[in-house]
C-alpha cells in the first residue's frame, strides 16, 4: 500500500511538510515566539534549558533536538541560539542533513530585534520553497507510528489499546515501524515481552530496560512506589501488575519485538521496536519524533487534547462519555465497543484507515486545535 | 444479542464486563450467551468463562496475568480473592 508523502534528501518520506523554528537554550525562546507571531502555521519548539542540565541530560536532549529536526515531517529548519550557551545552535544545524537549514544567534545577529527580522526572511523563504514540493507515492513502510497513552481509565485497555494493537498489527503487515515506549507501564511484563523478542539479544535489552526502570521507581518512590508498581485499580478489577501493564503493552499488537531503542533514537528495524521513554505522555511523545516517528496513535480515557509539534497524533478514547464529553479534541470512539457493538477489529481497521487519511494530509484533532505542547525528558539536577 | 462481556484474544478464558451483569444473568461474549453469572459481577471485573481448577492460569489479552488459589467455577467472578500473581 502507498500513501502520499514529501520525499526528503535521506529517502524518507514526510506526511507534513513543515517550517521548524527550534531555539537551542530557553535564553532564545523570545526571538522564536517573534517569528512564530508573524507565521502562525509554522511550528514552533521552544527548549526550555540549552544551560543547566548536566552529562546524560546534555546527550539526550542534542539527540532529541536534532532528531526532531531530521523529522521527516519537517521541510525545513531555522535554529535560534543566543551565543554563549552549552547546547551550541551551530552544532545542531550541522547535525541537519536531508533538508534546508539555518541558525541564527542573537549575539552574533544583532540582538533581537535584527535576529527575529533575519529569522522571518529566513522562513518566507524556506516557505517559498516548500510550497512548491509536491506530494509524491510513498510505501507504507517508510512510516514510523508512535504508540502512547495518556489519562488512561478502566476502558483503556479493553477498547482502545486493543483496538490500537490492532491496527498496529496492520501497519506491521504492510511492512512500517511501529513504537510502543512508556517502560514504566511495562513493569511486570518483561517475561511476556522477552518471549516476544526476535533475538535472545533484544530480549537481553528488554530485561535490562525493564529492570532498570523497575528500580528506578523504586529508589525515587521508596513506600510510594506501590502507586505505580502495584496493579493499578485492584477496585477497577485488575488483579495483578501484569494485567496492568498488560492493558498498556496490547497497543503494540502482537507481532515479534525486533530492537529496542534509547530515548530519541531512531529505528534501524522495522515491524515492532521499544522505546526506552517515560510514562510522561509528552516527554514520551517527543522521544518518538527525535526517533523519526512520522504519526502518533494515542489513546486515552479520562481524555486529553495534547498533540505534539510537527508531528500528527491521533487520538483515541476508551469509552463514548469521554468521547461525548469532549468533542473536537477526540478522532476515534473505541468506546463503540462497549455500546455500539463494534469489535476490536472493526475499530482497529477505522484506525488504521483513518491514520493512512492523515498520512495524505487529513488534519487531526489535535492539529485543528494546534495543540502542541513540547518537553524533553531530563532526570539529573540542573546546576 | 448485547455484549456484556469482552474477550480480547482466542486463548482468552475470562472475560471482562463491559457494565455491572447480575447474578444469574447470561454473560454474552461476541453476540453468544457461555454461561450465567454464578454471582454479581462488577463493570471491569472479571467473570470465567470456563471452569478453572486450583492452581490453574487466568488468560486475559492471550497471556497469563494471574493463578487461581482455588477452584473456579464458569460464570464466577474472578480476582484477587481467588487468585494470585504469578511471577
Amino acid at each position: 500500500m502507498e500513501f502520499m508523502g514529501y520525499q526528503r534528501k535521506d529517502g524518507k518520506y514526510g506526511v507534513r511538510n513543515h517550517v521548524l523554528v527550534m531555539s537551542s537554550v530557553a535564553c532564545a525562546n523570545g526571538v522564536v515566539e517573534a517569528i512564530g507571531r508573524v507565521f502562525p502555521d509554522v511550528v514552533t519548539i521552544c527548549y526550555s534549558y540549552g544551560c543547566g542540565p548536566a552529562g546524560e541530560d546534555v546527550r539526550v536532549a542534542a539527540r532529541t533536538l536534532a532528531g526532531i529536526a531530521n523529522n521527516p515531517n519537517v521541510g525545513a529548519v531555522l535554529f535560534v541560539g543566543l551565543g554563549c550557551e552549552g547546547m551550541q545552535s551551530g552544532r545542531l544545524a550541522q547535525a541537519v542533513k536531508d533538508k534546508p537549514v539555518a541558525n541564527l544567534v542573537i549575539q552574533r545577529d544583532g540582538g533581537s530585534a535584527a535576529t527575529t527580522a533575519k529569522g522571518i526572511d529566513i522562513v518566507r523563504r524556506f516557505l517559498d520553497g516548500l510550497r512548491l514540493q509536491p506530494r509524491v507515492p510513498a510505501p507504507l513502510s517508510a512510516l514510523v507510528v508512535g504508540l502512547e497513552c495518556g489519562g488512561s481509565d478502566a476502558f483503556s485497555g479493553m477498547t482502545a489499546n486493543p483496538a490500537v494493537g490492532n491496527a498496529a498489527d496492520r501497519f506491521v503487515a504492510e511492512g512500517a515501524t511501529v513504537i510502543l515506549s512508556e517502560t514504566t507501564e511495562m513493569i511486570g511484563t518483561t517475561h511476556i515481552l522477552k518471549r516476544r523478542a526476535a533475538t535472545p539479544q533484544v530480549a537481553e535489552q528488554i530485561e535490562q530496560m525493564i529492570s532498570q526502570q523497575e528500580q528506578v521507581v523504586r529508589d525515587t518512590l521508596g513506600e510510594n512506589a506501590g502507586m505505580v508498581i502495584a496493579p493499578g485499580n485492584i477496585e477497577g478489577g485488575l488483579s495483578s501488575i501484569t494485567e496492568k501493564s498488560l492493558g498498556c503493552i496490547t497497543k503494540g499488537g502482537t507481532t515479534p519485538i525486533n530492537e529496542v531503542l534509547k530515548y530519541a533514537e531512531r529505528p534501524s528495524k522495522r515491524g515492532l521496536v521499544l522505546m526506552d521513554t517515560p510514562g510522561f505522555d509528552i516527554d514520551s511523545m517527543t522521544g518518538f519524533a527525535g526517533g523519526g516517528t512520522q504519526l502518533i496513535l494515542f489513546t486515552t480515557g479520562r481524555g486529553t487534547p495534547a498533540g505534539f509539534p510537527a508531528v500528527p497524533v491521533i487520538k483515541v478514547v476508551s469509552n463514548s462519555t469521554t468521547f461525548k464529553a469532549m468533542p473536537g479534541d477526540i478522532d476515534v470512539n473505541a468506546g463503540a465497543v462497549l455500546d455500539e457493538g463494534k469489535t476490536i477489529e472493526e475499530v482497529g481497521s477505522e484506525i488504521f484507515e483513518l491514520t493512512l487519511k492523515v498520512a495524505n494530509g487529513l488534519l487531526t484533532c489535535a492539529e485543528v486545535n494546534r495543540s502542541a505542547p513540547f518537553n524533553i525528558l531530563k532526570q539529573g539536577p540542573t546546576f | 444479542m448485547n455484549n456484556n462481556a469482552l474477550k480480547v484474544d482466542e486463548k482468552d478464558n475470562i472475560a471482562v464486563a463491559t457494565g455491572p451483569i447480575a447474578m444469574g444473568s447470561a454473560v454474552i461474549v461476541n453476540g453468544e450467551a457461555v454461561c450465567n453469572a454464578f454471582e454479581d459481577i462488577r463493570a471491569g471485573h472479571k467473570v470465567a468463562l470456563v471452569a478453572i481448577s486450583s492452581g490453574g492460569k487466568v488468560v486475559r489479552y492471550g497471556e497469563v496475568i494471574v493463578q487461581t488459589t482455588q477452584n473456579i467455577k464458569q460464570g464466577q467472578w474472578v480476582h484477587v480473592h481467588n487468585t494470585r500473581p504469578v511471577l
